[in-house]
């Protein structure tokens, strides 16, 4: 099997899992979708008081643990980490307040268009500006620097986290919130999600797929191999859809599933997620993936995206199906402008470092 | 099927930028693509070279003062898979 095949067959696994999950209970176009699930793992954590969007879901501990068991069998686990965790944090709050006010995160904004939603066209569009923009950073030589190795013990803290967030699930103690109404109480049958989501998280390390890196590859190198995955994930989606799910098949952009119909902001939100994701080298399921074979600056991503979901409904910034509220308007361009300042900023630094080095050199010289 | 091939990494994407226009300046094949599977797990950006040309771009690197990471030699070997190495352990 050729590369690209095997890419568009691994991205098939993400694709099915996602509509199967959905026939079995998931909220709508929502089989698979990394930026809700961190916001509903924190809304169950209490750390925000939206009593419709509470539940640990399984799926995320499920990629956790089959990303963590696979790589380390081949050897790809790695405690590594120091490159900037602090901007990656923020990064990943940014990336997070995006994705709310579009409603998803690219993974489902590819499932909400395999299931006719065109308002996922419209965020697609904004995705691959964000990421037109952030490669153009690239170029200039944008980096968050070198990682390095890490006591072994910090690889396995997200595992670890995952193993408690299962005991939360199981045990059900009175400090886990657990929806009761809403998209949060709408869920697949919790062996099946776990079971599903180590099986998206095995086909997820060992291929690499990642939305943001397969648009990205192609504006910057013109190569297709990433994205040959992303095609995968939306063609099995929409096979599946049509064998589970073809009675709530609607092709249109009103009355979707937990989306809305504002353009703008639609475009806006998603091209700050493409922007963030650039910036950090990888989407949010590809940054879950990172956690969870020892990379401790995805790691950091993560809490990014979890303290960031907690604060966009605690602000009042997260969208609904009935729109975008004017704080969520406010939050994205401002979010626009600060990550822009700060890849700025990093490029700056960066040709200030090689001209001292230039003349460094000439100076020895 | 033992085909073998070379690449190159590097740690910022600007440098296989850099290293790309310098190669084909000076008429070398060169071609960008993802790291490939085998050398790592993340889904940076390295190029593809012949390997006849390896002391060739090592002088014009270090000439130019152009970074890269490293230089693999790779073996497209397709019974290779991480399970078989894993068994073989």
């Amino acid at each position: 099997m050729n590369s690209k095949k095997k890419m568009f067959m691994y991205g098939g696994v993400i694709g099915l899992a996602a509509a199967i999950l959905m026939r079995f209970g998931n909220p709508g176009n929502m089989g698979m979708c990394i930026a809700c699930f961190w916001r509903d793992i924190a809304g169950a954590l209490g750390l925000h008081k939206a009593a419709v969007v509470q539940y640990i879901r399984p799926e995320i501990i499920g990629i956790v643990f089959g990303t963590f068991f696979i790589s380390y069998l081949t050897g790809d686990f790695k405690a590594r980490g120091g490159s900037s965790p602090l901007i990656r944090f923020i990064l990943g709050f940014f990336l997070m307040i995006g994705a709310l006010v579009f409603l998803g995160c690219p993974l489902r904004m590819i499932i909400r268009l395999a299931n006719g939603d065109l308002n996922a066209l419209v965020a697609l569009a904004g995705y691959v500006a964000g990421i037109f923009v952030g490669v153009q950073f690239l170029k200039k030589g944008y980096t968050l620097g070198k990682n390095y190795e890490q006591a072994k013990i910090a690889g396995f803290l997200v595992p670890i986290f995952a193993l408690v967030l299962l005991i939360f699930l199981v045990v059900k103690p009175a400090f886990i919130l657990f929806s009761t109404e809403g998209p949060g109480s709408m869920a697949a049958p919790v062996i099946l999600s776990l079971v599903l989501g180590a099986v998206v998280g095995i086909a997820l390390q060992r291929s690499r797929i990642c939305t943001a890196g397969g648009i990205r590859d192609m504006i910057l190198i013109k190569d297709n191999h990433f994205l040959w995955g992303i095609l995968g994930i939306f063609a099995f989606t929409l096979i599946g859809n049509l064998v589970l799910n073809f009675g709530k098949i609607n092709i249109g952009f009103v009355d979707q599933p937990i989306g809305h119909t504002d353009f703008l902001f639609n475009f806006l939100g998603m091209a700050l997620v493409g922007l963030c994701s650039v910036l950090l080298g990888g989407c949010p399921i590809r940054q879950t993936v990172l956690a969870s074979q020892g990379d401790t600056d995805a790691g950091i991503t993560v809490i990014g995206l979890i303290i960031g979901a907690a604060f966009a409904h605690n602000f009042g910034l997260a969208a609904s199906g009935s729109g975008v509220p004017t704080n969520g308007k406010i939050a994205v361009l401002i979010g626009i402008v600060f990550v822009l300042i700060i890849a700025y900023s990093i490029v700056a630094d960066q040709k200030n470092k090689s001209a001292k080095k230039s003349k460094g050199v000439s100076a020895n010289v | 099927m033992n085909e073998k091939y070379c690449v190159v990494t590097f740690e910022t994407v600007q440098q296989s930028l850099v290293f790309e226009k310098h190669l084909q300046q000076n008429e070398l094949t060169v071609k960008l693509m993802p790291v490939p599977r085998q050398l790592s797990s993340s889904c940076g950006t390295a190029a593809y070279v012949d390997c006849k040309d390896k002391e060739r771009i090592k002088s014009l690197c270090s000439e130019s003062n152009i970074i890269f990471d490293e230089f693999f030699e790779l073996s497209q070997d397709k019974k290779n898979s991480w399970f078989l190495n894993h068994l073989k352990k």
